[in-house]
């Protein structure tokens, strides 16, 4: 099994929690330089501990994350990565305009000679207020956003499109992608729409802002769809994202956890907007399993304990890590385990991290 | 009756009794009612008014002491002009309704929503007047048509010139206008805002003259539920410089409130 580092690149000062859009009232540069300074310092880290990836994520309008832009902070952890792959997940690609997309990520994969991995997401509800799109049409605007960025990247000749959401009459990028036939490309495979368009189009998945039950029962619908278009997706074209604190023992990580204020339940985004979140929703955003989606989405703010036995929180010693992370390898057949540390001060979270590193990572490789 | 052409609905007039007061007010369109108050310059119809009506009842009030009603020296506080438009709306039987407020009449729409919030379903406040930087009594006043014109207008050479009477009507209101706008921060209204259980749209003008639309920030910051929105290339006249943004944007959010930020345009370029 292969271990990815991200980082939602949170701001380390104080900010209003449980609303979105956030005001920027207590906000200071300062800190927020430092926020960006400590997650290069953690993906830095990570590329040196051996980790396969390290992963950035796109965000607006909140504290929560400080990458609107992941392709901006991802050519700054280009110079920082230097073995690692460096995926995004995602760009937010309904919202975004396609072209633009292809060329940041074939600008990425030429400064990384071919160690991107490209997703492309939906992202939450709220993304689509920040720019503006109607979220009822997210789903058929992704669909066509990625045969467009498919087709800048590999078509040699310049090329028009006649979409129904986007119109250009040519488009021939520079810089081309390294790899052939272009980087690999993950989505998110939380709802059956998603599994069944991943499954046609062959494309990798991965599971976040879920639970282990939920992402397991979405893995079963992806790899049955796959299988009716004769096809087998392997366990790296499957990634599942969770938190994690590793420490000496069981009973410090969940101290620790506590200290740091991991038990408090927290919404943000979309889950913290409730008019907004009702709006898409009522827009269809959420599609035909829509319970289900803003469930998952609502178990973000469960307490600890919970989030341990949901899969959605790996704590304790490194042989309680590994036993956990080999749960999530049986009921979903991930190859990909995705950890965002659990934010703790700077040199708890650079500990955890290095103690999974030397502890966890060498034997979670062997799964 | 004349039939209107498409789009353009036929303003009637009427007068309602309330506190004493002879209310004259226009209305147009069918819907859910829209109470409009106007700002200091009195009653103006602009094209923003028809938009609004394809879709609901306006009805646009002239409130006591402007246009060609008497003198009004019996209202002391904004409240109690509030008060009596109030009782206006409730002459018209209207029970529960959006408001919206232009300039002066923002303060006097804050107030209303403030004394019967149970009656008001969302609230617009257009360059609201109801917090104003310090020292903006002091400014000097426009002394020609073409002053005033200039103080309220992004593009003044756009606007047809206003009859010298324009002049003469906001002299006879200026004692009024200043008693009841007066303090620039209204310390008993801002202790209020905070408990105000009603959606608001605040909307500025970016080229407004008269009132920094910054202060918009403020109202974001003292009620519960505001949203702030910046008209480009708007004066402080918002609805006459740019009525289809303006009604474009009110009119969604007198539909959806909050859910407002959602957008509902479509992208389809082609089938």
């Amino acid at each position: 099994m292969k271990a990815a580092l991200f980082s939602i690149v949170p701001y380390l000062g104080q900010a209003e929690r449980g609303t979105w859009p956030v005001p920027a009232r207590t906000y200071s540069s300062e800190v927020a330089g430092r926020s960006m300074d400590m997650a290069l310092e953690q993906y830095e880290l990570a590329d040196q501990l051996g980790f396969d990836w390290v992963t950035l994520a796109e965000h607006h309008f909140a504290p929560l994350s400080l990458t609107p832009n992941p392709m901006v902070m991802a050519g700054a952890v280009t110079q920082r990565v230097r073995r690692a792959k460096i995926a995004l997940l995602g760009a937010t690609i309904p919202i975004l305009n396609p072209v633009r997309v292809a060329e940041e990520f074939a600008m990425l994969d030429t400064l990384t000679g071919g160690r991107v991995v490209a997703g492309m997401l939906r992202g939450t509800a709220n993304e689509y207020v920040t720019y503006d799109v109607n979220p009822a049409e997210s789903r058929a605007r992704f669909e066509e956003a990625m045969a467009l960025i498919i087709r800048a990247w590999t078509e040699p000749q310049p090329f028009g499109w006649q979409g129904r959401h986007f119109r250009f009459r040519t488009v021939a990028i520079w810089p081309r992608p390294v790899q052939e036939p272009h980087p690999p490309i993950y989505m998110s495979g939380s709802s059956p729409e998603a599994g069944e368009f991943a499954a046609r189009h062959r494309v990798s998945v991965g599971f976040a802002f879920t639970t282990l039950p939920l992402a397991a029962a979405a893995a079963r619908h992806y790899r049955e769809r796959a299988a009716a278009c004769g096809w087998e997706p392997a366990p790296d074209d499957v990634l599942y994202r969770v938190t994690a604190h590793v420490a000496d023992s069981d009973e410090q990580a969940l101290e620790e956890l506590r200290t740091a204020g991991a038990d408090v339940p927290r919404r943000g985004f979309s889950a913290s907007n409730r008019p907004l979140d009702d709006a898409a929703a009522g827009a269809g955003y959420y599609g035909r399993d829509t319970a289900t989606q803003r469930g998952r989405i609502d178990a973000q703010g469960r307490p600890m304990a919970d989030r341990i036995e949901n899969g959605q929180l790996l704590a304790g010693s490194p042989d309680t890590v590994l036993a956990q992370a080999r749960r999530i390898r049986d009921e979903l057949d991930a190859g990909i385990l995705e950890v965002v540390f659990s934010p703790m001060g700077r040199e708890r979270t650079l500990h955890a991290i290095e103690l999974f590193g030397t502890s966890v990572l060498p034997r979670l490789h062997e799964l | 009756m004349v039939m209107p052409a498409m789009g353009t609905p036929t303003w009637q007039e009427g007068h309602v009794q309330a506190d004493g007061f002879r209310i004259r007010y226009v209305h147009a369109g069918d819907g859910p009612p829209l109470v409009h108050l106007h700002g200091g310059g009195g009653l103006t119809l602009t094209p923003a008014h028809d938009l609004l009506a394809r879709e609901r009842r306006v009805i646009a009030f002239e409130m006591p002491g402007f246009g060609d009603s008497p003198e009004n020296t019996r209202h002391r506080s904004m409240t109690d002009l509030a008060r009596t438009m109030l009782g206006g709306v409730s002459g018209l039987d209207i029970d529960g309704f959006d408001l919206m407020g232009t300039s002066f009449g923002g303060k006097t729409a804050l107030c209303a929503a403030l004394t019967a919030p149970e009656r008001v379903r969302a609230l617009v406040l257009e360059s609201p007047a109801a917090i104003r930087p310090e020292g903006h009594e002091r400014r000097p006043q426009p002394a020609t048509p073409q002053e005033l014109v200039a103080m309220l207008h992004a593009h003044p050479e756009r606007v047809p010139p206003r009859p010298p009477s324009s002049i003469e009507q906001r002299a006879k209101v200026a004692p009024m206008v200043r008693r009841l706008m007066a303090p620039a921060r209204d310390a008993e209204l801002e202790a209020a805002m905070p408990g105000l259980q009603v959606p608001v749209l605040v909307v500025f003008g970016t080229a407004d003259r008269l009132i920094p639309p910054e202060i918009g920030r403020v109202y974001t910051q003292l009620l519960p539920s505001c949203q702030l929105l910046y008209v480009y290339d708007a004066g402080h006249a918002v609805a006459a410089d740019r009525p289809e943004a303006f009604a474009e944007a009110v009119g969604d959010f007198l539909d959806r409130h909050e859910g407002y930020v959602v957008s509902q345009r479509s992208s389809v370029l082609f089938p």
